[in-house]
């Protein structure tokens, strides 16, 4: 890191029964299954504004998973991101009562129209008074798109490339097309927006026709905070060019640092600073109030673990049935449509010899799930977490829950007042700012983003 | 005449909004006690739904469009220097953290099929109905403005009977997924078993149509109503059917009671002839109430707001309901039946069931200026208790979708000057000791589900998943 910024502490979760930590629907701890409940999701955003969270991330997909064994029935029957709410229609009842926690959602831009999802987020913006951030996706299940007017998904390169126009059409609505001081709301003379202000994009690309004006007025953010996950080439040449928070995905540190590196390089390929993106990579953490505290909760969780769950979810993520595959036979390289990053982190991992086997992806020595776990009492996690954002480069974690909120409310307690004696997490500011000047310190896109020469344009000198 | 000596039913009582500054009170921004222009904030929101729940209304009722008002002069000019719908945010948004505030009160919200998929669509209101625990209803609109069409990836507005034709397909796969997607029992969640769901119990419903193909089951478990309360407001013939086959609660706009009551007997009885009850439809008209606690000061209430109406605002709105650019037209001009593709019922309803006014361009300006194109009723507690009777036994309509002049003023002022008389004379419906659903809030005990003469009923029956059960395009009796 070029300067000592705070480490980003983000919460990472789902609409769903399940996200993340399989089969552990079935501990009495976990509250998981109450995501239909609206005090659940109030519940657990006063609980990490409290516990001195930057923000909550809630993932998403838009179909079954239904690679495993040919059906979704394992899935279904795991509860392993099966059933699935909509996050998105979760935000305002957060945002009322938080003033501080950033939100963050998962929307993919194969299955919505730039035009309306342009008003989605700004209409969120303004509720959250600019605490809201844009996961982008393409989506990559195939069991989406047979759903939703595509006989498969479009090509992974492809969804990429009408991504990329996709941005720039909401860019010229978030940015451009609305001048700063476009709404006047002037009661004398009778004039709420002037119209002089307002500019139609004209908008005309190979994907997108979108002639008019945003619908919109201008939110605290216009932007907002662009966060990405895409770990193929093609994913990281994307995140390189619009990203301004990147999930990094893998258990392990050196995989990490190479995704960190290949879309740093990227950034500055696109002309953008090289610190100009942050990084967080998933993490699990199981704490106490000292380490067997701590151990002895690992052994009761793993006992809850669902290995079954896990194969589900990787098989759907990779677009290989790994429902027949021998737990220790190594993981090839197949070339699919589906998360092509997942599969090459464990079929090409210069550090070993031998490509990983199932039963070593599923459950790392450390603990369960698809990403790293740190055990531990306050120290022994501190120090862990430490040493591993140094190994992986990376700014922060996304903190995936094993119980939830049971996770957050744990490491807030534990861990935190130790992550802040090493003067590690930014102190809460007096008054609530928005979450790009809570992450990045500056409020609009800064002037190496590629959305940024849609505000130059935006307040450029007007001809009388 | 205020008390009659038969017992009358509740009413229907719902907010009529938009997630705007203006409505359909052209120009009412300006007055120094609107609020509205607060609408970017959940403060606003959140109050008005607590408001509104205290008040004893039955639910929200939150309109939408997706493009600019820019019939009037051919550009969106005047609808944005007025606030005349425009800027707009989306109101699905906004539902949770009402939610959240509130136990009893319903959120009937308006989204187009014509730029969603059905199959996303389904999940946002199998959410919001698990969020407010039963609560929510979808006005089903098929769009209508062209600025909307033109940013969404058509060339132009599909063909108005075409757009309905579509619809119908839409909410057909939409039954499918909500009532037969997943039996009842399919959420398990036996910890020890380590069964969430039961595979066998969801179901892929194979809907394989003339605009939609979806093969798979629902993403989401069943929610209290699964289908949320289905409203509709179309008034054209095919929009009619429409809404007799579906709908379980129409929208009728209009000036007029008896015109009102023709549309009333006629879709009931269209939708009888389709095999529903007669009574499985309620019908709502749009009413502005402007109150106070004398007729006088109501009156004196009324010429303030009327100081604040735009002409320019309420031909904005007038021309993108219609599709006629009427700056192009002097103020003292009559208006014409002009066959456009954009809600004709409006100039329908106008020009025809009002014969007994001559309507000109100046004043249907004025007369929108305060609630719209829909009656407005000024007065004291028994004198718009009265009229609000009268109207909803003239028109056969139960119940109203109250617009406001200011927000959340004229809620308020209905609340305190209005409610109370109401609730004497019995009709508002006493809230239930624990909340209840919306569906059995409008429609009555027992019914959190569709009814089972609804078309959507069918759907639960797994052999009418597959093959695809088509409802034809009726002719239009």
């Amino acid at each position: 890191m070029p300067e000592h910024r705070p480490l980003i502490l983000n919460a990472f979760t789902m609409s769903a029964a399940s996200h993340l930590n399989y089969g552990l629907w079935r501990h009495p701890d976990d509250s998981s299954w109450r995501y239909n409940e609206l005090d659940h999701w109030t519940g657990l955003a006063r609980t990490l504004e409290e516990g001195g969270f930057d923000s909550l991330f809630i993932a998403d997909a838009l179909g079954q998973l239904d690679t495993h064994g040919g059906s979704a029935d394992a899935s279904l029957r795991t509860g392993t991101q099966s059933p699935l709410s909509d996050p998105l229609l979760l935000v305002s009842a957060m945002a009322a009562v938080t003033q501080h926690l950033g939100i963050g959602v998962t929307v993919s831009t194969t299955y919505e129209h730039p035009y309306l999802l342009a008003r989605k987020f700004t209409t969120l913006d303004h509720l959250s008074n600019g605490r809201i951030g844009w996961n982008i996706v393409t989506s990559q299940l195939d069991s989406a798109a047979r759903n939703l007017g595509l006989e498969a998904q479009l090509p992974h390169d492809e969804r990429y490339e009408r991504a990329d126009e996709f941005l720039d059409v909401v860019y010229k609505l978030w940015e451009r097309s609305w001048d700063d001081d476009a709404v006047l709301r002037d009661r004398e003379r009778g004039i709420y927006t002037e119209p002089s202000r307002v500019h139609p994009i004209g908008h005309s690309g190979r994907w997108y026709t979108v002639p008019g004006a945003h619908l919109s007025e201008p939110s605290p953010q216009r932007t907002p905070v662009l966060f990405q996950a895409g770990g193929s080439p093609r994913g990281q040449r994307f995140a390189g060019q619009h990203a301004e928070l990147v999930f990094v995905a893998g258990a392990n540190a050196a995989g990490i640092r190479r995704s960190v590196d290949a879309i740093k390089a990227f950034a500055v390929e696109a002309g953008r600073a090289p610190d100009a993106i942050r990084f967080v990579a998933p993490v699990a953490v199981v704490t106490g109030a000292d380490d067997a505290a701590a151990e002895a909760k690992l052994a009761e969780y793993r006992r809850h673990y669902d290995a079954e769950g896990a194969i589900v979810h990787y098989s759907a993520s990779t677009g290989i049935d790994f429902s027949a595959h021998d737990l220790d036979a190594p993981i090839r390289h197949q070339e699919t449509n589906a998360n092509r990053s997942l599969l090459s982190n464990l079929t090409n991992d210069p550090t070993r010899a031998t490509p990983w086997t199932l039963r070593e992806a599923l459950a790392p020595a450390q603990g369960f799930g698809r990403h790293k776990t740190l055990v531990g009492g306050p120290v022994a996690v501190a120090d862990a977490l430490q040493l591993w954002l140094r190994d992986t480069g990376t700014d922060g974690i996304n903190l995936s829950a094993v119980v939830n909120p049971g996770s957050f409310t744990e490491f807030a307690q534990f861990v935190v007042p130790e992550l802040r004696r090493r003067g590690l997490l930014a102190p809460r500011p007096a008054t609530p700012r928005t979450l790009r000047e809570r992450l990045f310190g500056h409020a609009g896109l800064p002037a190496d983003h590629p959305g940024h020469r849609h505000a130059v344009a935006r307040t450029a000198p007007r001809h009388p | 005449m205020s008390h009659s000596e038969k017992p009358r039913a509740p009413l229907i009582l719902n907010g009529f909004g938009m997630n705007v500054v203006g409505h359909v009170s052209a120009g009412l921004w300006r007055h120094p006690r609107d609020q509205a222009h607060r609408y970017t904030t959940l403060g606003y929101w959140v109050e008005l739904a607590r408001l509104l729940e205290r008040g004893g209304f039955d639910g929200m009722f939150l309109a939408d469009a997706v493009g600019h008002l820019d019939v009037y002069g051919g550009n969106a000019d005047a609808s944005l220097r007025t606030a005349a719908q425009s800027p707009v945010n989306d109101p699905l948004l906004l539902v949770s953290a009402m939610a959240a505030a509130t136990e009893h009160l319903g959120f009937g919200i308006t989204v187009s099929t014509t730029y969603e998929q059905p199959y996303l669509l389904a999940r946002k209101f199998t959410t919001l109905d698990h969020l407010t625990n039963g609560r929510i209803a979808w006005n089903v609109v098929t769009s209508m403005l062209e600025s909307a069409a033109r940013n969404l990836g058509l060339g132009q507005q599909i063909n108005h009977d075409e757009r309905y034709d579509r619809a119908q397909e839409f909410l057909e796969v939409t039954y499918k997924l909500w009532e037969g997607s997943w039996e009842e029992g399919a959420v398990v969640r036996d910890r020890e078993r380590g069964v969430y769901t039961d595979p066998s119990k969801v179901h892929p419903i194979r809907h394989k149509g003339r605009w939609y193909d979806v093969p798979g089951a629902h993403l989401s478990e069943p929610s209290p109503q699964r289908t949320p309360v289905i409203y509709q407001a179309g008034t054209s013939p095919r929009g009619k059917l429409f809404a007799a086959l579906n709908a379980e609660v129409i929208f009728l706009g209009g000036t007029n009671p008896a015109a009102i009551r023709r549309s009333v007997e006629a879709i009931r009885a269209q939708a009888v002839a389709l095999g529903r009850a007669p009574d499985a439809i309620k019908f709502i008209t749009a009413v502005s109430v402007v109150a106070a606690a004398t007729d006088a000061q109501a009156e004196e209430k009324y010429r303030d707001y009327l100081s604040y109406t735009s002409t320019e605002a309420a031909l904005a709105l007038f021309s993108a309901w219609t599709g006629v650019d009427w700056s192009a037209y002097p103020a003292d001009h009559p208006l014409e039946y002009i066959e456009t593709n954009a809600s004709r019922s409006i100039l329908a309803a106008l020009s025809q069931v009002d014969a007994g006014r001559r309507w000109t361009v100046g004043g249907i300006a004025e007369y929108i200026g305060v609630g719209g194109i829909h009656p407005t009723l000024v007065g004291g507690p028994a004198k718009v208790a009265d009229a609000l009777e009268a109207l909803a036994e003239g028109a056969g309509v139960d119940g109203f979708n109250l617009a406001y002049a200011i927000s959340p003023g004229s809620f308020e002022e209905f609340v305190e000057f209005v409610v109370p008389e109401l609730r004497a004379r019995g009709r508002i419906k006493p809230r239930a000791y624990k909340p209840v659903t919306l569906r059995e809030r409008l429609l009555g005990d027992g019914l959190a589900r569709l009814r089972d003469d609804h078309p959507g009923a069918a759907f639960r029956s797994l052999s009418q998943l597959s093959p695809a059960l088509s409802f034809e395009p009726t002719p239009v009796p």
